[in-house]
């Protein structure tokens, strides 16, 4: 089986109790939808590069309630001082999972630089590097086992990164049937209802 | 009472309790007044935009959030600004030192300096501009037009409002 994005958010979400989850714009907030929508989902629908800011504005905020992001390596690429700022600020709360598939999938595939083929960046070594000593890599293309590294990190109760080796290519995905404000609406009434 | 320190009181009277910066010489006092501040959430964040993408996180749990900033750094949150405060309708206060404008000694300020207000003004943000400290209370019913309409909200501060 091919191992792409539409694979480990699958694997993601096997994982996955009753954590807030704020994913990445484009194909992943559409694949994500499909897979599994819930309430505690926030699609982000702009804005590339701005996922994991996002997660770092809720985990600093309610300390009580956990937070998953769904990253993209285009998309961290474009934001890697948030890495800096996830790393100094050190969220117990607060899990990162970067699903690298080497190029920028929403556009055209297009290859980014952590791309095997292309570049030489590894975001693994980068967030360590930003000071995130709890960053993993497990390799969904050779079998490596997402699923039970998700719940490893989502035991712990400290800020951690994930970062998740796909393949390029995707399903088609339908669009998703909700507004802005409907997204915002009903996962702010989660996060301020829900114990 | 400083100016910074009255600046902060106002604010924080007005509920805004969550607050990222970038600094800028004009609002080096408040930022070591955030520093400080137990009653508030602070970071300082590495550029604008991530900031943006903070504060609207921290807008998600209920926080009134507000960015602290030089208006030159207005040019790489307009994005930011636009697809997801405005799309969401998230409303943020902006508390952003005017550089470029009469008293500026740094003339690569003044290119910026001058569109800010119309750059705010085209992204649909809320503008206030503040001719000196006097008008401080203009900042009441800038908030809360701001969370009535559920827009953004940019209070331009030039050097005379942070130098009396």
């Amino acid at each position: 089986m091919t191992y792409r994005r539409y694979e480990a958010i699958k694997d993601i979400m096997e994982a996955v109790g009753d954590e807030f989850i704020i994913c990445n714009m484009g194909t992943p907030c559409k694949e994500l939808f499909e897979i599994k929508d819930r309430a505690k989902n926030f699609y982000m629908l702009g804005s590339l590069g701005l996922v994991s800011s996002i997660g770092l504005g809720l985990a600093m905020s309610k300390p009580d309630k956990e937070f998953i992001v769904i990253d993209g390596d285009g998309s961290i690429l474009m934001n890697l001082g948030s890495l800096v700022t996830i790393a100094n600020l050190a969220s117990k709360n607060l899990k990162i999972i970067i699903i690298d598939n080497g190029s920028y999938g929403s556009t055209g595939f297009q290859k980014t630089f952590t791309n095997y083929s292309y570049g030489k960046t590894d975001l693994c070594d980068l967030s360590k590097s930003a000071g995130i000593k709890n960053s993993f890599f497990v390799d969904g293309t050779t079998k490596g086992d997402v699923s039970c590294k998700v719940k490893e990190l989502l035991a712990k109760e400290e800020l951690s990164v994930l970062v998740v080796r796909t393949k390029e290519g995707q399903p088609k995905t339908k669009l998703i049937s909700l507004s802005a404000d409907e997204i915002k609406n009903r996962f702010l009434n989660e996060v301020k209802t829900n114990n | 009472m400083s100016i910074s320190e009255e600046l902060l009181e106002k604010l924080k009277d007005n509920g805004i309790d969550f607050f990222v910066s970038v600094p800028c010489k004009l609002t080096s006092e408040l930022i070591v007044l955030l520093e400080k501040d137990n009653d508030i959430v602070y970071t300082p964040v590495t550029r604008e935009e991530e900031g943006v993408g903070i504060v609207a996180g921290a807008y998600l749990t209920g926080k009134k959030p507000c960015v602290v900033m030089q208006n030159s750094g207005l040019g790489n949150s307009v994005n930011a600004i636009c697809s997801l405060l405005n799309y969401y309708k998230i409303p943020i206060v902006f508390v952003v030192s005017h550089r470029g404008l009469s008293l500026e000694k740094v003339d690569a300020q003044k290119p910026m300096g001058e569109i800010t207000k119309k750059l705010f003004e085209d992204m649909d943000v809320l503008v206030y501009d503040f001719k000196n400290s006097e008008e401080i209370d203009k900042i009441d019913g800038a908030i809360a037009k701001a969370y009535q309409d559920e827009k953004s909200v940019a209070l331009l501060m030039p050097h005379e409002f942070w130098e009396r």
